[in-house]
């Protein structure tokens, strides 16, 4: 009898109390946020914040607030421009194109950290040593960076380094680079194998940021959650699976709000804090939703400041002509489009005997395809048809080229489905369609499925995890699957190079293409700065892909952007990673604690 | 037939067990294709709320256009098979391995209990997921995955009721007469114990059909085929812009035969067991 | 008890090294590869290669089942390959965000059913019982995601009751974020103890023992509360302590939903990611959890059944 009262008792309490929380909860914060702070989201979890590992764009988000490299894009101007970042100007450019000679600006500081033993924590002035130090931590076998990839076979002696490291099993840090020297302390010199007009770019990727020797020294292994770069935002906070906390840095060099643009950004407001010393925030606080439904309704109870609309949302917040509904007008919500630089596609397996031997069979798919009803099921026909593989925007990309096998045409389909041997789909057995497990994944082969039915030709979806989805493609298994490539920089030749045969699985050329013709004209391409003459050969690489059609070529899609009033200078930039410094938040727009 | 009878008199738990029995039905009619044939057939536009004009439109459509109470009657048709399939699969390995354990005891008893106290020991959702990539996606491998983890609870039971059982006066008086042990496991035993694998099937189909549920929001679910865990998952991006019917058409469907299992599940415990009066 | 909780710890050996055979035949031996998660998109043939073997993917299998025997000795896991953070972090950062949702609503979930069960069982047969064992059955019959879908949008964000989603590290103002998802672990398991307690109580007023008391003319909330209650607490006891091990694992469906950092979203993640070391490292982890709530239980039979002794 007394048991039971007692734990009735302690429920009557526990209930007690639980509700007197529930409604007093809101009063007591023990955090108190200043007014000015951006709130934002990320729809992937965190995968550590050390560049030589930040090759998603989450991770690279949230490294680029911290760490920074020699380069930066110019946050308004299109087409886009690099500008310099660490580095005092642009480089200079020796006459054949190899040597690049950077001057780094002074007094750049490292962000104060317990690892500069020599100052007591205070960060340290930045040198060009500093560069030639990072870079081989991109370079060592040991660390397995995964941004590796943008030195491979780039400059001059850091591969033979690499290899010396592998055979000795240790990297000696204080052997000297032939293409990778430090001439004094504010300049670096750096040696191409041969003439790249890609390196720059990927100098002004957050994964070759430059990291302090001291604090990869001393964090070692740890150094992943404590980031200490010369960026604009040091970190507070740090949950990978759930928030991100990141406050001003006050040690940070004078940079400025830039004072041009391109045509538009003054009368939408970009360049009222032109001039202004950056960054603009007090505080980010990042939140990570992997899930949509509490993103968006987060988004729209003013929790988050800005967001993209989800695909089944889309209906709701956009009217019929492509404008926000009412709703959301009233919220004071406003819409901002710009295209992407990616583009979405059906990849063929070129190196399965039956898909890739048939080039009939493939434009046949290819017609089969409607993508105006992707478009609209999907994209709720906010992207662009694509012809070839180039997105707008870039050099080589022809608005009129038309791409024959890109019609929807089912009576074409059927005619070409028979001349390459399958009349009504007869004798072709199941192909074999790779699919990951997320349900947009889902429902895009259930309609693939369904289209190609429409032909005869049957799909056998194989649903599997992202690793093992992977691992499939790069050991060239499976006949098909979706996909979609943005550009790492702004040049068409990072869609091209995925159609070089040197690059087949498990590089990135997926589809396993090879075309002698076309392996010619991209080495050549290779050796060309933008220019009119690349541009034609770059036309003429699409052509040769358009005919052989190892892709279904899918949709550029447009990216709408729903930003709250209260949220200034937001402007999509689809290869700058540090745009948070250029966003502010008016408190006075802000609508009062809504609670 | 003294259990039947009492059962019978237990309204709640005989109306339970016509609703079973009408989703079977419901499931093998949509197996044979008498009801609502073909599933996949774009009846109307994407997203067409709830509405009266046809039977195909009574809960709307989904994004294709297809209709949602097809969907839901198909999906009737997985969840049934689900919960059967793995529960035929399961309940057979329980009783064996439980029946084996608590007659024998000794060392085939240890290692049963070593088996099945491992198996336990590992979260059930890892099991499950790792059944499903080792055998790939789709319907067998829910069947085999389900199956294969969920016979502990039965072998558990079971071998509990055999330890009791196998002292008891009726088993030695048929030892006594010379019976096999395979005679007195399974001719003079197990008729004994049987309710509990009545009871544990019922459980067994309902928790079938709710992993399936979970399984589909891992993306693990059933392939190319409308089953409600899919369509829940589904649910999770349209709710917002307010399509509810995908959610509501299959939360209702598996609320009432998950009702009517509970239920009868309790039903037929009351009845089978002699114990409770 | 010292000899028998010494001899309980032995018998652990063989059930983890069989949990240990299972997760690395399933894992190790026929799941996913990881390396090209690790490399992205920028991979080749040489880059493989190396990253195989500075994480010892060449090596021969039985070489790699050793170490992971290691590995559960010393219980060092390493770090994760995903998200390259050491494994014991991993665990103990998550341990405090899945407990702090799964204890509060476990206990209170467990008051309120064996509540609900004894007043039920009292009145066995009655509306009452009928009536709160049919609302109990109801809550579990719905799918957990529908409550989590409908909770979010209509009371989190069109009534503006809770918040939508989200958690912070320091109380109280971790409280309102886990209010409802507590709310919706309880109304789904809640169900389930409801009648798995009922049924134990029935069953124990079944007993002779009962009606003998009954007999003697004991009054009927003397012999309930007396004699019923302690005596049913033995399969409700093991009911209970049974559950408590998969606590840590949380409910991934609720922290993915509510963006709560804990173990279940970590495992589910590790999973999905062919994550070996964290996969190994959490099922080792909660299966010595679960032989040792065992282990609780059967001491806890003898303090609460004398009748029960550890030999």
């Amino acid at each position: 009898m007394a048991k039971n009262l007692i734990q009735k008792n302690a429920f009557f309490l526990i209930l007690t109390l639980g509700t007197s929380l529930l409604f007093s909860g809101c009063t007591f914060k023990s955090k108190i946020e200043p007014p000015n702070t951006l709130h934002l989201f990320s729809i992937a979890k965190i995968k550590g914040l050390d560049p030589i590992y930040a090759d998603d764009l989450y991770s690279g988000t949230e490294v680029a607030r911290v760490y920074e490299g020699l380069l930066q894009y110019h946050y308004l101007k299109r087409p886009y421009v690099l500008i310099p970042n660490l580095s005092e100007s642009m480089p200079e450019i020796s006459p054949d194109g190899k040597t690049l000679t950077f001057q780094i600006k002074k007094g750049v500081l490292f962000q104060d950290n317990s690892c500069f033993k020599a100052t007591q924590g205070k960060g340290r002035e930045l040198k060009a040593e500093d560069f030639v130090y990072s870079f081989k931590l991109y370079a060592d076998p040991k660390l397995t960076s995964s941004s590796w990839w943008l030195f491979d076979g780039k400059i001059l002696g850091l591969n033979e380094w690499r290899d010396a490291a592998i055979k000795a099993d240790t990297s000696d840090y204080s052997l000297p680079i032939e293409g990778l020297k430090a001439l004094d302390h504010y300049t670096l010199q750096i040696k191409l194998k041969q003439r790249s007009t890609q390196f720059l770019f990927s100098l002004a990727m957050p994964n070759t940021a430059v990291v302090p020797r001291e604090a990869a020294e001393h964090y070692g292994k740890e150094f992943i959650n404590h980031p200490v770069g010369t960026g604009p935002f040091r970190l507070e906070e740090y949950n990978p699976s759930s928030k991100l906390i990141w406050i001003k840095n006050p040690t940070y060099r004078k940079e400025y709000y830039p004072s041009e643009g391109e045509p538009g950004d003054k009368a939408n407001g970009l360049l009222e804090d032109a001039g202004k010393e950056l960054p603009l925030a007090d505080q980010i606080a990042v939140t990570i939703h992997v899930e949509t439904q509490p993103q968006w309704l987060n988004f729209l109870a003013g929790k988050l400041d800005f967001s993209s609309i989800p695909k089944d949302n889309f209906a709701t917040a956009i009217t019929a002509s492509k404008e926000l509904n009412s709703e959301l007008t009233q919220k004071g919500i406003k819409l901002i489009k710009s295209p992407s630089a990616e583009v979405t596609h059906e990849t063929f397996n070129m190196a399965d005997p039956l898909i890739g031997k048939n080039k009939l069979l493939r434009q046949a798919l290819s017609l089969a395809h409607n993508q105006e009803k992707i478009n609209e099921l999907f994209y709720n026909f906010r992207s662009i048809n694509a012809q070839g593989p180039i997105p707008p925007g870039l050099s080589g990309y022809d608005p009129l080229i038309r791409n024959p096998y890109r019609i929807y045409n089912l009576e074409k389909a059927k005619e070409l489905l028979a001349k390459a041997g399958y009349p009504g789909g007869k004798g072709l057995p199941p192909i074999e369609y790779l699919n990951t497990a997320d349900s947009t994944a889902r429902q895009f082969a259930e309609f693939t499925q369904k289209s190609f039915s429409e032909i005869g030709v049957t799909l056998k979806v194989s649903t599997s995890s992202w690793p093992e989805f992977q691992g499939a493609i790069k050991n060239k298994k499976g006949q098909m699957w979706g996909f979609a490539w943005l550009a790492d920089y702004p040049d068409a030749e990072n869609f091209l190079q995925l159609f070089y045969s040197k690059n087949a699985s498990p590089g990135p050329n997926d589809s396993n293409y090879s075309n002698p013709d076309f392996d010619k004209l991209y080495e050549k391409s290779l050796t060309l700065t933008d220019n009119p003459e690349r541009t034609e050969i770059y036309k003429k690489m699409v052509k040769i892909l358009v005919e052989d059609s190892p892709w279904i070529f899918g949709a550029h899609r447009i990216t709408y952007t729903l930003t709250h009033p209260w949220i200034k200078n937001l402007k999509p930039n689809d290869f700058e990673h540090s745009k948070a410094k250029y966003y502010r938040v008016d408190p006075t727009l802000k609508p009062g604690n809504k609670k | 037939m003294d259990s039947y009878d009492r059962l019978k008199k237990d309204k709640t738990g005989i109306y339970c067990l016509y609703i079973v029995v009408f989703y079977l039905l419901v499931a093998v009619l949509a197996k044979i294709g008498w009801i609502a044939t073909p599933w996949d057939k774009t009846v109307g536009k994407g997203y067409e709320p709830p509405s009266f004009i046809s039977l195909e439109l009574w809960l709307g459509t989904d994004i294709f256009g297809r209709s949602v109470f097809y969907k839901v009657i198909h999906g009737t048709r997985i969840a049934m098979s689900v919960g059967l399939v793995s529960a035929l699969m399961s309940t057979p390995i329980g009783i064996v391995l439980g029946a084996l354990a608590g007659y024998f005891g000794g060392w085939v008893d240890e290692l049963v209990v070593w088996f099945y106290t491992t198996v336990s020991s590992i979260p059930n959702i890892i099991l499950l997921i790792a059944i499903t990539y080792v055998l790939g996606k789709g319907l067998t491998s829910i069947y085999f995955a389900l199956g294969v983890t969920a016979w502990i609870g039965l072998a558990r039971v079971i071998r509990g009721e055999f330890i009791k059982h196998k002292t008891r006066e009726y088993v030695l008086a048929a030892e006594s007469l010379g019976a096999s042990h395979f005679s007195k496991i399974f001719k003079h035993i197990l008729p004994n114990v049987f309710h509990f694998v009545i009871i544990n099937l019922s459980i067994q189909f309902m928790s079938a059909i709710k992993a399936e549920v979970i399984l589909s929001f891992l993306g693990l679910g059933v392939q190319g085929q409308p089953s409600w865990g899919v369509m829940i998952d589904d649910a999770k991006m349209e709710l917002a812009r307010g399509v509810w019917w995908q959610l509501a058409g299959a939360s209702i469907a598996m609320f009432f035969v998950i009702l009517a299992l509970n239920i009868l599940g309790d039903a037929l415990r009351d009845s089978l067991d002699p114990k409770i009066k | 008890m010292w000899i028998y909780i010494i001899r309980k710890m032995f018998s652990t050996v063989p059930i983890i090294f069989g949990v240990a055979l299972i997760i690395f035949v399933l894992f190790n031996m026929v799941g996913g590869d990881p390396t090209y998660q690790m490399l992205g998109k920028h991979a080749n043939p040489k880059l493989i290669a190396e990253i195989r073997h500075e994480y010892g993917f060449d090596q021969p299998k039985y070489i790699q089942f050793f170490e992971y025997l290691k590995q559960i000795a010393t219980f060092d896991y390493g770090r994760s390959y995903a998200t390259r953070q050491r494994i014991s972090e991993m665990i103990s950062n998550g341990i405090a965000p899945s407990l702090s949702l799964a204890i509060p609503a476990f206990f209170l979930g467990t008051l309120l059913a064996i509540s609900i069960s004894l007043l039920v069982a009292y009145y066995r047969g009655k509306w009452i019982d009928k009536v709160f064992v049919f609302g109990c059955v109801f809550g579990m019959s719905l799918p957990s995601l529908a409550y989590i879908l409908f909770g979010q949008y209509f009371l989190a964000y069109k009534k503006g009751w809770f918040p939508i989603s989200g958690y912070e590290t320091t109380w109280p103002d971790r409280l309102e974020y886990l209010l409802m998802p507590m709310f919706i672990w309880i109304a789904v398991s809640l169900g389930y103890d409801v009648r798995f307690f009922r049924t134990a109580i029935l069953e124990e007023t079944n007993q002779d023992y009962v009606r003998t008391a009954r007999a003697k003319g004991l009054n009927e909330p003397r012999v309930f509360f007396k004699h019923v209650l302690k005596n049913s607490m033995v399969p409700i006891i093991t009911n209970v302590v049974i559950e408590i091990p998969l606590l840590i694992l949380g409910s991934f469906l609720l922290e993915s939903f509510f963006g709560i950092p804990g173990l279940g979203s970590i495992t589910i993640d590790a999973v999905h990611n062919s994550d070996f070391p964290v996969i190994k490292a959490m099922s080792t982890l909660i299966s010595l959890l679960f032989i040792l709530g065992n282990m609780v239980t059967d001491i806890l039979y003898t303090l609460v059944d004398p009748r029960v002794s550890l030999e």
